[in-house]
């Protein structure tokens, strides 16, 4: 099991549960911007964030699908994901 | 932007996805020409059903229509209403930057009956075979009948009033009569229709209850109303949308007012109830009349209901002798409904962008797979008949009971 999501990962996710391209790169370079600047709703978040879930048969913490930009969320769920492991 | 009694509602642009033909251009010339697209359910897990045949769009591509974060959170439903909305408001001349430029004056009301039966059903298959936590979060809204009125509201950018009508078969013409309203109280631009994707596995055998659907297995045998042979209904996917806007605000930027929405009534009589369907359908008929100022020798064509069932038909037939007097003998009656079936609450749309596109052409379809009328109706039968017509009267019922009529005049000749 990795420990750690990845930038590329994050922009998979998009892709297949909120239909969002975008580049890993830019994802990374933007990762201080909102996620609805790449179009990503809320639901669009909870979605990836099932989709986490499922992947490592753990609970992400309760404020992952409330994190507003690609930097906070995935320090959140590595942490947690480390701190898990 | 100021609200008056005088504001009328126009019809200023037409976006279809039909089994006959995914523009309007296709669309038309195929209902003009009679050409009946009735065929063999072949969508996967829909084979072995007593539901043979249906009205299947499949001339529609959804990811070069719409963008893919709409496609992953929309069912089939709502991609046809996204994309005949698109179309409508590309035939109305209304860009983007149109819309963006005045976001509160644009309004969004859709019908649906059938709802997101497609999405649906994989969700629940998700939910029943791996748990709960793998059902994706847009099952939330994908499919309800809400869906397509809110997303080509947020699509769209589009912050003007928005409905959404739930009310059966007839809900169609309803959604047309409520944006004609919204426009009439002061909202410039309300983009209206309905659309459907009844032909899921799930949706499917949802209907098969139904006592009036068509189990007929030879399309051109299965859906003839007004014939001693109608054995029920053939259902059908896709259907339309139109741009009702303000006539004046039509004008003012030079588009072409195609049609105005000029009345409407609705009622109830409750489901499968057709002997009484007579009345309700009567009583929406002269409201729909009453509220157009229209008398009854006005109308020139009746776009039918036509459920296909004997006493429904019988109903209808009694309906418009009731609210038209001798007239109803007389004016051309059509269906073209028969060549592509009934698409649940977009079944009525379709008649409504044929209606303004037969007023503007002077030629009435006609009513495919029909030959032996059993009424006293002048249902026109065969090849299109030419004939200059400036009032239609489009009629709708729903199983469950609904009864609604719409009036419709042709744009530029009622400029008076």
């Amino acid at each position: 099991m990795s420990e750690r999501i990845t930038v590329e990962e994050l922009a998979g996710l998009m892709k297949k549960a909120a239909g969002i391209t975008v580049a890993p790169e830019d994802l990374q370079q933007l990762s201080d911007s909102g996620f609805d600047s790449f179009g990503l709703d809320s639901l669009g978040l909870l979605g990836i964030v099932g989709e986490l879930e499922n992947r490592y048969g753990t609970p992400m913490p309760p404020d992952a699908e409330k994190c507003k930009t690609p930097r906070q969320f995935l320090d959140l769920v590595n942490s947690a994901l480390l701190a898990g492991a | 932007m100021s609200a008056s009694h005088a504001r009328r509602a126009a019809v200023t642009g037409i976006g279809v996805v039909a089994p006959n033909g995914t523009s309007t251009d296709a669309f038309w010339k195929a209902t003009r020409e009679g050409v009946s697209v009735i065929d063999p359910i072949t969508r996967e897990g829909c084979e072995g059903m007593p539901l043979r045949v249906a009205g299947q769009v499949r001339d529609f591509d959804p990811p070069s229509a719409i963008e893919e974060r709409y496609l992953v959170q929309t069912d089939r439903f709502t991609h046809f209403a996204m994309a005949a909305a698109d179309r409508a408001l590309e035939e109305a001349g209304l860009g983007r930057a149109d819309t963006d430029a005045a976001p509160f004056s644009v309004g969004v009301v859709t019908a649906a009956g059938s709802g997101g039966g497609e999405f649906g059903q994989r969700e629940l298959q998700q939910l029943w075979g791996k748990g709960s936590r793998f059902v994706g979060p847009y099952q939330s809204i994908a499919w309800f009948y809400a869906a397509s009125t809110g997303q080509i509201s947020i699509r769209g950018g589009f912050k003007g009033p928005c409905g959404v009508i739930a009310a059966d078969e007839a809900g169609g013409l309803d959604a047309l009569a409520h944006a004609a309203r919204g426009v009439r109280r002061g909202t410039d631009v309300i983009v209206a229709g309905a659309t459907e994707a009844p032909l899921a596995p799930y949706s499917m055998v949802c209907q098969l209850g139904y006592e009036e659907l068509s189990t007929v297995a030879e399309p051109d045998r299965a859906y003839r109303p007004f014939t001693s042979a109608a054995c029920g209904f053939v259902p059908a996917e896709g259907g339309a949308m139109v741009v009702v806007e303000a006539e004046e605000s039509a004008r003012d930027r030079g588009a072409p007012v195609r049609a105005l929405v000029a009345g409407h009534a609705a009622t109830f009589t409750g489901a499968s109830r057709w002997e009484e369907s007579r009345q309700g359908l009567a009583r929406a008929i002269q409201g729909a009349l009453e509220e157009a100022g229209c008398a009854p020798e006005e109308i020139d064509v009746v776009f039918a209901d036509a459920l296909g069932v004997p006493e429904a038909d019988r109903a209808e037939v009694l309906a418009l002798a009731d609210a038209l007097g001798p007239h109803a003998g007389r004016v051309p009656v059509t269906a073209p409904k028969t060549g592509v079936g009934r698409g649940l609450a977009a079944a009525a749309v379709l008649d409504v962008a044929a209606a303004v596109l037969a007023m503007e052409q002077g030629v009435l379809p006609p009513t495919p797979n029909v030959f032996d009328v059993c009424h006293d109706l002048d249902l026109v039968t065969g090849r299109a008949r030419a004939t200059e017509t400036r009032t239609a009267l489009v009629l709708s019922r729903g199983l469950m009971g609904s009864n609604s009529a719409l009036v419709l005049r042709r744009g530029a000749a009622d400029a008076s």
